[in-house]
């Protein structure tokens, strides 16, 4: 699912944020990207996104070359993964319903068929009873769990999660976890950025860890 | 814009795992339309929102507008004028002044028949010595002449009433038989000419600038309300919304603060119009002139809006354009 191959990336005359990064992701699989804040984690998880090109070496994800998209075909690559951000980056003048609605809007997606679905997400992340509320209303773990939500409401093949449980108490954080497994389970693949070291040994899935921009570990699930 | 969003989204980069979003034409095409329909909508609603600022916004375009569109319309009137006088561009013939009244008509009748002229009336040495006396006060002095010193004229009407035809066809007239003079006072009617000519120019630099004023107004605003949403601009970006997608509320705004602009401009068309024509025809009737300060008319009225209204969209395409590509995704 997704493939890097001597990865290289660098910011303007600073030293490297990534060097030479080679590993690969199975189609389904679900892991954790770890190391101290700096390691490279948030520029790996922009790389997949498209949100930057690498400075060397190649990033493919199912199969295509995301230096050979033209710029205009990035939006509909962007479309096949879903994000879930620390700061969860809802928009705060629209109800929580409108914000999982998003993505559905975006891609034109007729109204009945948007409400279903968006209903659908919200019901999985346990917070349908809210769908009228304010995100300035909510709790940071519920604000998380609509971040998810709006994330998966467009049933992407692939999951990114940068820092998911940042901000939140280690239950809420494991509860949050859980989900994205629950995602995993479904065949999502399914890959979640995190330094929180207690809870991803705890979660026994394959973890890739980063140090100073270099690859340094990369553990089987146990 | 239907077109390219469809012919990228045939070449849709990863087709798996996004089944339910590959759709046919015919309701991609409905949703574009849905989006074109709230945006129309969102967009007049946030205007709505702060209507002060927005009334200000119009008001700064609709002024920028008044001034080339006000100049237009005062040219306008002027070329009606012109037309008029076009009319009285006339070529006086004077005949020689030993022909007798019956030599002089049969000269007349010769110089209806030359080519370019629409028109030739007789003026008898009897009929200009009446006018002479009538216009000029002078009957005492006149009566004490004992012969009437004045030719008989013919006053000859172009066909064509271009300076230069003119002035050939007085030449040609000369040369008939019988013919003394051909007079044709032409140099007041061509400054008139130059005059409307420096006009016109000066109203399309003027249309220029303020339309170039026009798309700055409407650019600031927008670059404000791109600010302003940037964040929302960042996540829809995140989440796969094309440029054109992001660009369109910001389009529909300029085209909104446009047409506003436009309407209160030609309000402030009617109300000056009004405040001037009173002073405008006094002035007129003074010189005994019939004039009335030309309206803008509904044909009028619907190509101002058209035009201001293309100006601010243009302005928050411009403005959009610039400011998106400024904002990455963080």
């Amino acid at each position: 699912m997704i493939v890097f191959e001597h990865v290289g990336k660098r910011y303007g005359g600073r030293s490297e944020a990534l060097a030479d990064i080679n590993f690969r992701v199975g189609r389904g699989e679900m892991l954790f990207l770890t190391g101290h804040s700096g390691a490279g984690k948030s520029s790996l998880l922009r790389l997949v996104m498209r949100l930057e090109k690498p400075s060397r070496g190649r990033v493919l994800v199912a199969g295509h070359d995301l230096d050979r998209f033209h710029l205009s075909q990035i939006p509909y690559y962007r479309r096949q993964i879903g994000v879930v951000f620390q700061d969860h980056q809802l928009l705060f003048d629209r109800s929580v319903f409108a914000n999982v609605a998003l993505p559905l809007e975006i891609q034109g997606v007729e109204p009945r068929e948007s409400a279903r679905r968006v209903r659908a997400a919200l019901d999985k992340v346990g917070l349908l009873y809210r769908e009228t509320a304010l995100p300035i209303e909510l709790s940071s773990g519920e604000r998380q769990r609509i971040g998810i939500a709006r994330a998966v409401v467009n049933k992407p093949s692939l999951l990114l999660a940068d820092e998911p449980t940042g901000n939140l108490d280690p239950q809420l954080s494991t509860d949050i976890m859980r989900l994205f497994e629950d995602f995993n389970r479904i065949g999502t693949t399914v890959m979640v950025a995190s330094h929180d070291l207690a809870l991803i040994t705890r979660l026994r899935h394959r973890v890739l860890r980063l140090r100073e921009g270099r690859l340094v570990g990369d553990e089987e699930a146990t | 814009m239907t077109r390219r969003t469809t012919s990228s989204e045939s070449q849709r980069p990863a087709r798996r795992g996004a089944r339910a979003s590959q759709v046919g034409l015919e309701s991609r095409t409905r949703a574009w339309l849905r989006h074109h329909r709230a945006m129309w909508l969102d967009s007049a609603q946030r205007l709505a929102k702060r209507p002060l600022s927005s009334l200000l916004t119009m008001l700064a375009i609709a002024i920028a507008l008044v001034l080339p569109s006000g100049l237009w319309l005062a040219l306008d009137s002027a070329r009606l004028l012109d037309a008029e006088l076009d009319e009285s561009a006339t070529v006086t013939v004077y005949l020689d002044t030993r022909l007798d009244e019956r030599a002089a008509m049969d000269v007349a009748a010769r110089l209806r028949d030359q080519a370019p002229v629409a028109g030739a009336r007789l003026v008898t040495a009897a009929e200009g010595l009446a006018e002479f006396q009538q216009g000029v006060g002078l009957e005492d002095a006149l009566a004490s002449l004992e012969d009437n010193p004045l030719p008989a004229a013919v006053v000859v009407t172009p066909a064509d009433t271009d300076p230069d035809s003119v002035r050939v066809l007085a030449s040609n007239l000369e040369a008939v038989d019988g013919v003394d003079e051909a007079r044709v006072d032409l140099a007041w009617l061509e400054r008139l000419r130059r005059l409307a000519e420096l006009g016109q120019r000066l109203a399309l630099a003027l249309a220029g600038l303020f339309g170039l004023g026009v798309l700055l107004v409407v650019g600031n605003t927008i670059r404000l309300a791109v600010e302003s949403r940037r964040q929302e601009i960042e996540v829809v970006t995140l989440i796969g919304a094309t440029h054109a997608f992001v660009r369109r509320p910001f389009l529909y705004s300029g085209a909104w603060y446009g047409l506003g602009g436009g309407v209160l401009a030609i309000i402030l068309l009617v109300l000056g119009g009004h405040w001037l024509s009173a002073p405008v025809t006094a002035l007129a009737e003074s010189y005994g002139a019939h004039f009335t300060l030309p309206r803008l008319g509904f044909g009028g009225s619907v190509l101002l809006c058209f035009c201001s209204t293309l100006l601010g969209w243009l302005g928050a395409w411009l403005a959009v354009g610039r400011h998106l590509a400024d904002i990455k995704p963080r």
